[in-house]
């Protein structure tokens, strides 16, 4: 009997999950200013030099004096 | 110094398998991106080998310490693996943790006998209608809110970790484990950070599908789902146990 309750109470967990959770968020819970940024807007990696001036990883490149523009 | 700076130094989650970044996830082609409905399926998936599991478990009691231990083990695992190979070891880990479930279940059930419905009917009950809040917008997960859960979370491992490891000595923490006002009261502390969890999970689950991570981010965020609400249900699990008890 109690075999029987376990599954009957698994398996409509189950359904209710299954169909709840499909459901989109509402626009009141994505479109907010305040939503965690899992990874978004990570900081650059911003190094100092000696003079001062920062380097932005990715974002540098070597110039050559020679090169054409 | 930023105002969060904390979690980019201690994590970016209250649950350890979310300490993972959405790096590289513009340059995915369209038919490899996390869907939520990929997601919920593969949560099924998940929680219907766990029934299976607990199904195993509660048959063959003897099964417990030793798929906790092959539970604990495959759950570090995954989370400190690559993320693209959850797919691989969490259907395991979900039929473990359900094996040693199910004997747990069992072993309290000869004790109390009803509990393990309503320790099963509580936790489902709290997944349910914790996402019906999320997904109309009820409760709003900011980075605060994950901040101090994280504090929280990080905060009950060490309390757990020191008492286990006092236990060794023969002495212990006791109000974790007593059936008084405290104990009860901590019980309940710990069931609403558990619980709580539940909120980061649905919210990375959203953001993924939202920015389009990786396939394997599915697994992922399936394997997390599954590790609050296993976390969840053994702590209902001892809260009901103590109340029983007194």
């Amino acid at each position: 009997m109690t075999t029987i309750l376990f599954s009957l109470l698994a398996v409509f967990s189950l359904f209710v999950f299954h169909n709840l959770g499909k459901v989109k968020a509402s626009k009141k819970q994505m479109d907010r200013e305040n939503r965690i940024k899992w990874g978004r807007n990570r900081k650059p990696n911003v190094q100092q030099n000696r003079d001062g001036s920062k380097i932005i990883e990715g974002q540098a490149e070597e110039v050559d004096g020679d090169s054409k523009k | 110094m930023s105002k969060h700076s904390a979690l980019n130094t201690f994590g970016r989650s209250g649950n350890p398998a979310f300490t993972r970044n959405f790096d590289n996830a513009g340059a995915i082609p369209h038919t490899e991106r996390m869907t939520l409905d990929g997601a919920v399926n593969k949560t099924s998936i998940l929680l219907a080998l766990c029934f299976g599991g607990a199904f195993v478990g509660w048959n063959i009691p003897a099964l417990t310490i030793p798929s906790l231990i092959i539970g604990m083990i495959l759950g570090f695992v995954t989370i400190f693996r690559s993320p693209a190979k959850a797919g691989a070891t969490a259907p395991f880990y979900a039929a473990v943790e359900g094996i040693a479930l199910g004997g747990i279940t069992m072993f309290a059930e000869m004790q109390y006998p009803g509990i393990g419905i309503q320790a099963i009917g509580l936790t489902f009950g709290i997944l349910a209608s914790l996402l019906f809040c999320y997904k109309s917008g009820i409760i709003k997960p900011t980075e605060n809110f994950r901040l101090m859960l994280f504090s929280a979370t990080m905060g009950i491992f060490l309390l757990y970790l020191v008492s286990f490891i006092m236990s060794f000595f023969g002495s212990g923490i006791g109000f974790i484990h007593s059936n008084g006002l405290f104990g009860i009261g901590f019980s309940v502390f710990v069931v609403g950070i558990a619980a709580l969890n539940l909120v980061l999970d649905f919210d990375f689950i959203e953001e993924g599908a939202e920015q389009g991570l990786p396939k394997y981010m599915e697994w992922y965020g399936a394997f997390s789902l599954m590790v609050t609400l296993v976390w969840l249900y053994i702590e209902i699990l001892r809260l009901l146990m103590k109340l029983r008890s007194r």
